[in-house]
């Protein structure tokens, strides 16, 4: 034990001693860590984000929207689902304990007493908080008599709820949307933002029905419905029956693509793996040309530096040292400037990952295996960067050596 | 008696220079008992320094009969050489030859590091080798902030920190004035007076003056 924290405080010394060397190799391991460390922390932060869109969603939940795949905005899609499919569904699968319809208004301004905001109304059945795992902070959901009533009610997001009332609290009050009084019934908790990046909060919740007679003027198209699924393990066949059904009631041609489209919890992380999967093969590529950049940078410095202490090499070598000493001792200044470089590199990493998400709303997580992945890498280069001057150190002649 | 600490007979070696072998010892004959002082006086290019190489096993001769502490020197390897020069032998050289950003107490130290039969109280040790030499308030200084002299008796203890049964010092005050030189070669002369077998390898006759053995290599040949 004695002997090898002799080593360490050996190399130590030695890594102190060669202040150049260090700060080159320290620094130019460091930038390659810290990519690193960003890539490992971003896949980590989309994978969390991920896991919990996933758990917001619901894993057991299918959405399906209006309109084919084709590439149009959000809202600007033809209509294809009614009411009438809504409830054939309903009818088609017991096992589909919500069957939700869904329409939503864009760009509607609201008003309270004056105070004026632009937001969307959506339109669903009584069952939104349900659907959409999504708690009522502050009174209540409406109810299917307000469905039935046509009534003038809605639960009002968090965001909208602080523009328009401040600290006052909504439930009970009547604000103006569009030309309709709205009743607020119940505040939704606060949701943040969508993976997309939008603010989930800005939104008010109506009777489908309402928002479908009174604000669109519209009798039988919906933007979409939502389902969830008692049988979690069978979602996937559930999706094809879905799928096969909407085409039956659509009379969709065999070879005509789908007027509409199903999502699952499956394609929302596909969706934020692609999102933030180019940036990290991006960070990626750069992470790893900067490590084995800063590996040859500690090649040719350490083999400068064997250059350099010839000498120290022939003493230790006259002392008793074997070869496999001398090859440790090098590959132990080696590691220890890498390991070092590995850990200001995470450093590194956090900071600048920090600016990123500040910059672009970037998921990142740090974790143990953030740090644990910079620092294996980092003794993978001290080890497999450091080995190739160490030999040339360990296979010096001790005679010539200490006679140059 | 003991057995010689050193035994060589017929020993020759010849190096390549270009496409000749050019042969600089030519069959050396030598014993060296315990406890002796021994100094190997020539002049440059007789072949002193290739005979000290071979004794401290920093080379192996060409062909001959070399003992040295009871192992058959022609027959180790690398690592076995090793072993036998870090438990064995103890080297002074002419420049010191301390590592620089190493304390005086870990140059003292670096022989232990490879050492295999570890010992304990190495530490000790060191500062009671250094206290004999008169370096206990240098323990912690650097060998640059040390003199001529004090970085030889350094050098000394790290030849000693093993307990060799062979301290071979190669020109030790070739470096140093001349009341150093007396201060060192007083300090060699303990050492041996202690039990330690030394051999002096030098050009100078008062130097080899200090060893009660002095023997001359000349083109190679050894002659008492």
């Amino acid at each position: 034990m004695e002997r090898f924290s002799l080593l360490l405080i050996q190399s130590y010394e030695a890594v102190k001693a060669f202040k150049l060397r260090t700060l080159f190799c320290l620094v130019s391991v460091a930038l390659g860590i810290a990519a690193i460390t960003i890539i490992v922390a971003a896949t980590e932060g989309a994978y969390k984000k991920a896991f919990d869109i996933v758990a917001s969603f619901g894993p057991d939940s299918v959405m399906v929207m209006s309109g084919s795949d084709e590439a149009r905005a959000i809202g600007q899609r033809e209509k294809t689902i009614t009411l009438s499919d809504v409830e054939a569904v309903r009818q088609a699968f017991p096992t589909a304990y919500i069957v939700v319809p869904t329409t939503w208004a864009g760009s509607v301004i609201v008003s309270y007493r004056g105070n004026r905001y632009q937001t969307q109304i959506v339109g669903s059945s009584s069952d939104y908080s349900r659907a959409w795992t999504w708690p009522v902070a502050e009174g209540s959901d409406f109810t299917d008599e307000d469905i039935r009533r046509y009534a003038n009610v809605g639960i009002i997001g968090q965001e909208v709820a602080r523009e328009l009332f401040g600290d006052q609290s909504p439930v009970g009050k009547f604000i103006q949307v569009r030309n309709l009084p709205v009743q607020i019934v119940g505040v939704l908790t606060e949701r943040g933002t969508s993976p997309g990046g939008g603010s989930l909060d800005n939104r008010i919740i109506m009777p489908y029905t309402t928002v479908m007679k009174k604000l669109q003027n519209e009798s039988r198209y919906v933007v979409g419905m939502r389902l969830r699924f008692t049988d979690l393990e069978n979602i996937d066949g559930r999706v094809e029956e879905l799928k096969t059904l909407l085409r039956y009631v659509h009379r969709i041609p065999d070879r005509q693509p789908d007027d509409f489209r199903i999502f699952t919890s499956k394609d929302i992380v596909k969706f934020l793996v692609a999102l933030t999967g180019s940036l990290v093969v991006f960070i990626g590529i750069v992470g790893v040309i900067s490590l084995i950049v800063a590996g040859f940078v500690l090649a040719n410095l350490f083999l400068l530096s064997v250059k350099e202490r010839v000498k120290e090499i022939g003493i230790r070598r006259a002392v008793g040292a074997r070869k496999k000493d001398i090859l440790m001792q090098f590959l132990t200044e080696a590691v220890m400037i890498t390991t070092a470089g590995g850990v200001v590199g995470f450093i590194l990493g956090v900071v600048s990952a920090q600016l990123l998400t500040y910059v672009a709303e970037f998921p990142v997580y740090f974790s143990w295996k953030a740090f644990a992945i910079g620092l294996v890498l980092s003794w993978v280069v001290g080890v497999g960067f450091g080995l190739h001057p160490a030999r040339q150190a360990a296979n010096l002649v001790p005679i010539e050596a200490i006679r140059t | 008696m003991a057995a010689p600490v050193c035994i060589m007979e017929n020993i020759t070696k010849s190096f390549h220079v270009g496409d000749q072998d050019l042969q600089v010892l030519k069959g050396v004959n030598l014993t060296i008992e315990q406890g002796e002082f021994t100094a190997i006086m020539g002049t440059s290019g007789s072949g002193k320094s290739t005979l000290m190489n071979l004794m401290g096993c920093l080379d192996v001769p060409t062909s001959g009969r070399f003992i040295l502490a009871g192992r058959d020197v022609m027959q180790l390897n690398d690592d076995e050489l090793s072993e036998l020069r870090n438990e064995h032998i103890g080297f002074v050289f002419q420049s010191f030859y301390l590592l620089p950003y190493a304390t005086v107490l870990e140059n003292v130290l670096v022989p232990t590091l490879y050492r295999e039969k570890k010992k304990d109280h190495v530490r000790d040790r060191a500062a009671e080798l250094l206290k004999l030499v008169g370096l206990e308030e240098r323990m912690k200084f650097r060998p640059t902030q040390l003199s001529g002299g004090e970085q030889q008796r350094v050098a000394i203890c790290r030849a000693l920190i093993n307990d060799p049964e062979l301290l071979l010092a190669d020109e030790p005050t070739g470096q140093l004035d001349s009341r150093t030189a007396e201060e060192i070669m007083n300090v060699l002369t303990r050492t041996n007076e202690r039990g330690k077998t030394v051999v002096v390898i030098t050009h100078d006759a008062d130097i080899a003056a200090y060893a009660r053995r002095i023997i001359h290599i000349r083109d190679g040949i050894i002659k008492e």
